[in-house]
């Protein structure tokens, strides 16, 4: 045998058919090239939404304990009820928060109303949030000041009308943060004090709200006087699992079990990789349509070709191509159409992601391209192999006297 | 009767088609030897199983019953990858059409079997095809494709690519049949002195009886079978 003539042969001759089919060439390869960018852009996006999540949660550090209501860790695997614990369920409220309080390891603990709704300066208006907090959110989420302070705990007892604000309100309604000092700002027609600017943290809830005292959400923004949640920071890392079962124990005395979710960091990220695992399935699924779709082009354009060859087929017999040569060459010439699709739609999404990157973190990773050249490959030899079976199977006489 | 061992022994063979439900029986109990340096005609009329049997001969196809014998080995229930190694090393074909692929140059049409050969080749195929081709007269054609070229220079093309793997035995099906009156001779004349020069075994088939009479030997088919050896 020799493989190296063997190999060159069938290169040799794919590429002599691609060049007098140019356009049929490309137009096969353009469904597996549409196929490849569907399903390494959808995963792309899939790896963008997943980086920028938990990013999000690492911004709000290690030692993080969160209490929502809902059941987010069903027995029914994991994630089944996120949306419910976000959107329903049981509110917590004062005195949650101060039976919370009694958890000595927690040093920071944070009753959290959260809010969508408009905000105004005299000038503008934009939609944002309003989050009512007590003093310990700054330092539990390490906020930078960029002017101003923060307010404290007799603010909250005395209802002050203040807010500390994020940046995109403050550079949208009143340009700087220091030109934000002092100005007032109006929360669903109540006037508040702007105190305090803070950094910039790329979260776009964080950045459009305005963070209030809790006490003074009491009343028209938050008559039932509820928390949305309550945010434990804990003194060290190794005492983050006791304070989330001290949390729990205090919370079960009020409340079922599937009635609320206590959280730590490590917990979140496994169930954003959880939903994402999901999500992921899902999208490389509907991409893989369009892989089948662009296979069986390259199938049915495979068995014009064996047609169209028929007679070759039958020279070659004749001249001493075995059944498996000629297998190999239709095998060859699909595979090759395939690969070469399958590069194409990698190229291009690489250079869509690249533009995608300037607004989101969307990335192709290793597995993108595993797909790009396994998959291309796989569909080449699977929708390739039945009509080169066809035509090695050609009785070489018949193929000969084919006109 | 040549005193040589038979390089092709027919014993018996007989090869059935099936056209859609129809059997037809293109060879039926075909019995020959064909020895080194032989030159014969097949004669026979459109439909006779003429071709059939030169296929039988050439390799190219197994006998539904009966033996084929290559230098007194049965081939008649070889596996393909085997037959095909002895088509390639044995026989060159020569057709009606000429049977060029028409993709690839003159020179690459002739080296197209070099590239089916499973042994290492003890000849340059490139050296060895030009050569070939400047004896056919046909070298300055040889980037040509061949559907830019005549008919005569075609057939040339295909005998050179026949000739390539030094085969026994050059099968040539109708070879004048598509050539005008001055080129079929020319055709034939090379083809003969193919036999005179390499003691090439040639086995010409034909329905014209002035082409099989050029021939020292004649086999008359009728209905698949063999009508009379001497005609």
């Amino acid at each position: 045998m020799k493989p190296k003539n063997n190999l060159s042969n069938l290169l040799f001759t794919s590429f002599a058919n691609f060049k007098r089919n140019k356009i049929r060439t490309l137009l096969t390869s353009l469904g597996i090239m549409i196929g490849v960018m569907s399903v390494v852009l959808l995963i792309a996006l899939g790896l963008g939404l997943k980086n920028y999540l938990k990013q999000q949660f690492e911004n709000l550090g290690s030692n993080l304990v969160m209490i929502s209501p809902g059941n987010m860790f069903s027995d029914e695997g994991g994630a089944a009820n996120f949306g419910a614990g976000m959107f329903g369920g049981i509110e917590f409220d004062e005195k949650d928060f101060k039976n919370l309080q009694k958890i000595t390891e927690a040093n920071y603990i944070v009753p959290l109303f959260f809010k969508s709704l408009t905000l105004k300066s005299d000038l503008e208006e934009i939609s944002g949030y309003v989050e009512g907090v007590n003093e310990d959110f700054f330092p539990l989420m390490n906020f930078e000041f960029l002017a101003g302070k923060t307010f404290t705990k007799s603010d909250i007892q005395r209802k002050r009308k203040i807010a500390v604000l994020g940046f995109t309100v403050t550079e949208k309604l009143f340009q700087s943060p220091e030109k934000a000092i002092g100005k007032t700002i109006k929360i669903s027609n109540q006037r508040f004090k702007v105190i305090g600017v803070i950094e910039k943290r790329g979260d776009n809830e964080q950045d459009n709200s305005a963070i209030v005292p809790y006490k003074s959400t009491f009343g028209n923004l938050n008559p039932d006087k509820t928390f949305f949640s309550i945010y434990l920071g804990v003194n060290s890392d190794e005492n983050v699992l006791l304070v989330k079962e001290k949390a729990e124990k205090i919370l079960l005395k009020r409340y079922e079990e599937d009635e609320f979710s206590v959280i730590e960091q490590t917990e979140m990220l496994s169930t954003v990789n959880q939903i994402f695992g999901i999500v992921n399935a899902i999208l490389v699924a509907i991409g893989s349509i369009s892989l089948i779709v662009g296979g069986i082009g390259i199938m049915n354009i495979m068995y014009a070709t064996v047609t169209e060859r028929t007679k070759e087929v039958g020279i070659r017999r004749a001249i001493g191509a075995t059944e498996k040569d000629i297998l190999n060459q239709f095998l060859s010439e699909s595979v090759i159409l395939s690969v070469f699709g399958g590069l194409m739609g990698l190229l291009l999404s690489a250079l869509i992601v690249l533009i995608i990157r300037q607004f989101f973190p969307a990335a192709i990773n290793l597995l993108s391209v595993a797909i790009a050249f396994g998959v291309s490959s796989f569909i080449g030899i699977f929708f390739g192999v039945f009509p080169a079976r066809r035509a090695a199977k050609l009785p070489p006489i018949e193929a000969i006297r084919y006109e | 009767m040549t005193k040589n061992p038979p390089i092709i022994k027919l014993d018996n063979a007989s090869k059935t088609y099936f056209l859609g439900e129809e059997e037809v029986k293109a060879v039926v109990n075909v019995s020959l030897q064909i020895h080194k340096k032989e030159y014969i005609s097949i004669l026979g009329s459109s439909g006779s199983g003429k071709s059939t049997l030169m296929y039988l001969i050439g390799l190219l196809e197994t006998p539904t019953s009966g033996k084929i014998y290559l230098n007194n080995k049965d081939i008649s229930k070889m596996p393909d990858q085997e037959l095909s190694k002895l088509r390639n090393e044995y026989v060159g074909f020569v057709f009606q059409s000429f049977n060029l692929i028409n993709k690839f140059t003159i020179l690459e049409n002739v080296l197209l079997p070099t590239k089916y050969s499973k042994e290492k080749l003890n000849f340059s195929p490139q050296k060895k095809a030009k050569d070939l081709l400047k004896k056919f007269g046909i070298y300055d054609r040889k980037d040509f494709f061949p559907n830019k070229i005549s008919g005569g220079q075609q057939q040339r093309t295909a005998i050179a690519r026949a000739l390539i793997m030094n085969p026994k035995i050059v099968l040539a099906d109708e070879p004048t049949g598509n050539l005008d009156s001055k080129t079929g001779p020319e055709i034939l004349k090379l083809i003969e002195n193919l036999h005179k020069e390499f003691d090439t075994t040639i086995i010409m088939v034909t329905h014209e009886k002035n082409i099989a009479d050029r021939a020292k030997k004649k086999i008359y088919i009728k209905d698949g079978q063999i009508a009379d050896k001497y005609l």
